[in-house]
């Protein structure tokens, strides 16, 4: 198979590579960018344990092929933080205690930030459908609600 | 499926070619070409998961999503087009679609996650033929039509004549690609209706999808019609044409209400499932659904014109 080069903007840089045809975007952002927060779970679009930003639009990227993402804007959760200070987010979720294994966190804060950059100051239903998309089998979904939640009341109208 | 000797999917999905093309006419081509072992990629929320299955392993991939235009949600001259680019989150977030097709607005916030909303298209949810499908249920009760293009030119399939089976549609996927969804807004007299029943409020398959078009003369308190979407309760996305029969100028009763809902339940043939239940409780969970859906109807058609 001939390798093709794509170009995208990941968490504001602008990256160049060459990738197989048939190779997903999850597998670019962990294992040629080393993006690893970004996690691999079911593949199958079902955990959201891969959930990016893409063009202002949360997804999951086990079910985006690379090429299908050239000339687009990635955010990816090492994107969340600004000159080494954590996003009001990340803040929130420590804080209130919205982590346990840590495996879904990447796809809840990119979830959460994709609804809050839409919607500053969120209904809990609003939240609750919002992070709908991702599973957390440590079902520690009360803290993460609540974790958004403080963080929209904390931050009013705040863009990252 | 997974294979026996790994947990782990595999990374890489095995086709050749990843194709862009600019416009219809170019994508056709490349279909032509690869005599059916080229896909055409919208959403890819479908298609990937297939290919990964192993249930399909083609050569090729086309991505429509660069051909400009095909993302618009139009009225015009009386009539609602639907482009095959269309994602659930824009017709779940478009106030027309809320406005004049309001089943088609909640069967598509209804369907899968946000994620998945984001990704996937209404062209691509019909095109997979699945007799539940989220988008499909009320875009046959508000009796969508859809035009499908080939290079020799363009048909177009009412919505009721558009699945053959499980999994099969009119679209020969070898050359043909459907290029608009389109039906008639809700009229004055008209209200709609989707609901759904599953495990979870999100990523979990439907038990019962239900829409349901109601029109109505609210001052004589009369039935104009009725059009019911059901599925899956058959091979393909079903309308119970009897019950749909006994609202034909009918008095808004209660007794016309429970004993269409009971017909359609008899029409709809579901099958005893591990996912979705016994028969018995599926028939069941039709009539239900079918009168909750009829009595919102009714109910959003007595605000509009309170």
């Amino acid at each position: 198979m001939a390798k093709e080069k794509i170009q995208f903007e990941v968490n504001g840089k602008h990256v160049r590579l060459e990738v197989e045809p048939d190779e997903l975007l999850i597998d670019v952002l962990r294992d040629h960018l080393g993006l690893k927060g970004t996690k691999a779970g079911c593949r199958a679009g079902e955990c959201g344990a891969c959930s990016v930003i893409l063009n202002d639009k949360v997804v999951t990227s086990c079910l985006i092929p690379a090429m299908k993402a050239d000339g687009g804007k990635i955010k990816t959760v090492e994107g969340l933080e600004t000159d080494g200070e954590l996003h009001p987010l990340q803040k929130a979720f420590v804080e209130k205690g919205a982590i346990q294994c840590g495996f879904c966190t990447p796809g809840m804060l990119l979830s959460a930030k994709s609804l809050l950059d839409q919607n500053p100051h969120p209904t809990i239903e609003e939240i609750k459908v919002a992070i709908s998309g991702v599973l957390c089998r440590c079902t520690g979904y009360q803290k993460i609600i609540h974790a958004i939640d403080y963080a929209s009341k904390a931050t009013p109208s705040k863009e990252a | 499926m997974r294979s026996k000797q790994s947990l782990v999917w595999p990374k890489r999905l095995h086709w050749d070619k990843y194709f862009r093309p600019q416009s219809i006419p170019e994508a056709l081509q490349i279909l032509g070409e690869f005599q059916g072992k080229a896909k055409l990629l919208a959403g890819g929320t479908d298609l990937i998961l297939q290919i990964r299955n192993g249930e399909i392993a083609p050569k090729a991939l086309v991505d429509i999503t660069r051909i400009p235009g095909l993302d618009q949600i139009t009225l015009e001259g009386g009539v609602i087009r639907i482009g095959p680019l269309v994602t659930h989150t824009q017709l779940s977030q478009s106030p027309l679609i809320r406005e004049k097709a309001t089943a088609l607005s909640e069967g598509a916030s209804q369907l899968g996650s946000p994620q998945i909303r984001n990704l996937g298209t209404v062209a691509g949810n019909i095109v997979s033929g699945q007799p539940g499908a989220d988008t499909t249920i009320p875009l046959l009760s508000l009796d969508a039509k859809v035009k499908v293009v080939s290079k020799q030119g363009e048909r177009t399939v009412p919505l009721t004549e558009f699945f053959l089976s499980t999994g099969k549609t009119v679209v020969d996927s070898m050359r043909e690609m459907v290029t608009e969804i389109y039906f008639s807004p809700l009229a004055e007299d008209e209200s709609s209706v989707s609901l759904r029943l599953a495990k979870r409020k999100a990523l979990a398959l439907p038990i019962l999808t239900v829409s349901v078009v109601v029109s109505a003369n609210m001052k004589q308190r009369k039935f104009n019609r009725v059009k019911i979407g059901l599925g899956p309760v058959a091979l393909i996305p079903f309308r119970p044409r009897e019950a749909e029969q006994m609202f034909a100028s009918a008095p808004l009763t209660d007794k016309v209400i429970k004993g269409a809902a009971r017909k359609a339940a008899q029409e709809a043939n579901p099958r005893t499932s591990l996912l979705r239940g016994s028969e018995t409780y599926r028939r069941e969970v039709v009539a239900n659904l079918v009168e909750r859906g009829i009595r919102q109807g009714i109910e959003r058609l007595e605000v509009k014109h309170g």
